[in-house]
């Protein structure tokens, strides 16, 4: 279980203070599917990056499975990491000079996995349908691919909670939707996710959606209950 | 899959990044090879000066001068004691020489190992004029001797021949072929020396035995020369150990010449060592700048690894084997070039000397060269580690 409590981001000081979050407040249940929706610099990448410990809150803590994570040492939050939390980008963000298995294979080398490592990343590639794609090098993927190959890097460590920060954003509809069902497909098995997009169809998947504003939860929806409207300004604490 | 292949795949990919770091140390390593090679030449070059030099070693008879005074008038000095040392000291001298010398060196087989040459002066009229005809062993002079050229004629070889000097041969127009009186035993020439600018163009060598004989001296001889045939030889050991044993002898260290040319030698490459040490600075400079812009452009990749479950101490690690690597390539780089460096600037600084690869500076230059890289990676590294993982994609 995941909780942010009253956390608040400010970059800068003085004129230049820019509030990317403030007094946020959330609750995700294990095997939740999130969508975070909200304008640009609405605080969503921010808040994402506070989560699974790449970022500090200004204030406020994080609590990961009943662990404060906000006020860890860096080399705690390598457990973090490494353990309870994965990450999938938009850019999908792959090491260029490996292939798709050794984008796969990196998470279990820094864990200092061995034996077995090469099967499990396979396995996993096949799971998210590139068993045949695997000595390929990003630049030779298509972007579906290369979200494939983030998504499985994501998963080799089997994480509790997968954090996608628009992973459909650069991709055209019918392969959103292939990465989509894939996401489902995960939550369906047991993984957590906490996923931001622009595209409302796709948050209308997600059990709950959060809307940020200016740093603030500007409403929530329970996608399950049918809810279509957002209840603007919506404080939730 | 290990961490290591990552980084050679990453460095495969960045090849010229690297091969730029790797020129930075490679410079630096040049110059230090460079200099340690033309320095060895130089030594070496020098060593055989040395061995040049001839004897290390010069035992003499002991003589003593006493000042005689007859109140307070001086009645000059008075020499007191043998001038002539006995033939069969020389054994004893030999054991003496070969013993600290296998001492010294850990050497343990038998046989000779240092060279005596005894000699007996004569000073004594030819063909009209005072010279000095100098008894010598000819088998054992001429590997003392080693920078003597016969230019006329051939090198002693029966007891009736001689050797004349180059001033000597011309002051008594003797030429090879020409026969001359010693005190009434006749001898020939059979050899001119080319002019050495040392005592010897004045003198005459005739076979020891010979002299011996014309003049009554037999079983005498005026020195010895000894030659320890090795620059590390422990030549004042061997002296002080003479004098303690042998009675009627003095042997003396001949100080070399070429000491004061190896000082000189040793505060040369001092100092180059310190120019190689500044250029090396200089070079790690360069390195840190190329690692700092390659770090930089890498934020992103760092921020990746992070991500996925890098620690710290994991990225530090891709930074150091990059830097061994880049030390690796650097230090192969300046090797090479160090010893081509030398190679064009050696024969400028020590005229006529070899210069050859030294491959024992491989692993030094190695070695130099990737403590020069992992020093310089560092700072850069450590500054990579510490870049927020967010921050590092918010920079794109």
């Amino acid at each position: 279980m995941l909780e942010v409590n009253n956390v608040s981001k400010i970059y800068g000081e003085g004129t230049a203070k820019v509030v990317a979050l403030s007094d946020v407040y959330l609750r995700v249940n294990d095997g939740d599917f999130i969508a975070v929706m909200g304008p640009s610099g609405s605080g969503k990448s921010t808040l994402l990056n506070i989560i699974g410990g790449l970022d500090y809150p200004s204030s406020g803590e994080v609590i990961l499975d009943g662990k404060r994570i906000d006020n860890l040492a860096e080399n705690a939050l390598v457990d973090v990491r490494r353990d309870k939390v994965a990450y999938v980008f938009q850019q999908y963000h792959l090491l260029p000079s490996l292939t798709a298995l050794e984008n796969v294979l990196l998470p279990l080398i820094f864990c200092g996995a061995n034996g077995g490592s090469y099967k499990k990343a396979m396995d996993i590639l096949k799971k998210v349908g590139l068993e045949k794609r695997a000595g390929p090098k990003p630049s030779e993927l298509s972007g579906g691919e290369q979200q494939r190959v983030a998504i499985a890097r994501a998963l080799v460590n089997e994480p509790s909670l997968i954090l996608a920060d628009e992973p459909t954003g650069n991709m055209d509809r019918k392969t959103g939707g292939e990465i989509l069902s894939l996401f489902e497909q995960l939550n369906k098995e047991g993984h957590g996710i906490i996923m931001i997009t622009h595209d409302r169809e796709i948050a209308r998947q997600a059990k709950e959606i959060i809307v940020l504003q200016d740093g603030q939860i500007a409403g929530k929806i329970n996608s399950e209950e049918g809810g279509g409207t957002i209840n603007a300004k919506e404080k939730v604490v | 899959m290990k961490l290591y292949r990552i980084v050679l795949k990453d460095i495969v990919r960045r090849k010229k990044r690297v091969l730029f770091a790797a020129l930075g140390v490679a410079i630096g390593t040049m110059t230090v090879v460079g200099i340690l090679t033309i320095a060895l030449a130089g030594q070496e070059k020098i060593y055989n000066q040395l061995e040049k030099y001839g004897p290390n070693l010069a035992v003499m008879p002991a003589i003593n001068n006493v000042d005689t005074q007859l109140g307070d008038l001086s009645l000059g000095t008075l020499a007191v004691g043998e001038n002539y040392i006995p033939e069969e000291k020389l054994p004893e001298i030999r054991q003496i020489a070969d013993g600290e010398i296998k001492a010294a060196l850990g050497i343990t087989d038998e046989g000779n190992i240092a060279t005596l040459a005894p000699k007996l002066y004569v000073n004594t009229g030819v063909k009209g004029t005072s010279m000095m005809v100098v008894g010598v062993e000819p088998e054992e002079e001429i590997k003392i001797k080693t920078w003597w050229k016969i230019e006329e004629g051939k090198y002693i070889e029966g007891s009736d021949q001689v050797l004349v000097g180059a001033v000597a041969a011309k002051l008594l127009a003797l030429n090879t072929g020409d026969t001359v009186d010693l005190n009434g035993n006749t001898v020939t020439v059979v050899g001119i020396l080319e002019e050495t600018g040392s005592n010897d163009d004045y003198q005459i060598f005739v076979p020891l035995e010979t002299l011996q004989k014309a003049y009554g001296k037999e079983g005498l001889v005026s020195s010895i020369d000894i030659r320890a045939l090795c620059n590390a030889c422990p030549v004042e050991i061997i002296a002080n150990a003479i004098n303690q044993n042998i009675t009627g002898v003095r042997a003396i260290a001949v100080k070399q010449v070429a000491e004061a040319e190896m000082g000189v030698l040793e505060r040369m490459n001092k100092f180059m060592l310190a120019l190689g040490g500044i250029t090396l600075a200089v070079g790690l400079f360069g390195v840190v700048n190329t690692m700092m812009s390659s770090v930089n452009e890498r934020i992103k990749d760092i921020g990746i690894m992070r991500a996925v479950g890098a620690s710290r101490n994991q990225i530090m690690r891709v930074f150091i084997y990059e830097a061994i690597v880049i030390g690796i390539v650097g230090g192969i780089f300046g090797y090479v070039a160090g010893t081509l460096l030398a190679y064009v600037i050696g024969p400028i600084i020590f005229a006529g000397t070899d210069i050859s690869f030294v491959l024992q500076y491989l692993p030094l230059s190695l070695a130099l060269a990737i403590f020069v890289a992992i020093i310089a990676t560092m700072y850069p590294a450590l500054r990579a580690t510490r870049v927020r993982v967010a921050d590092s994609f918010r920079s794109l």
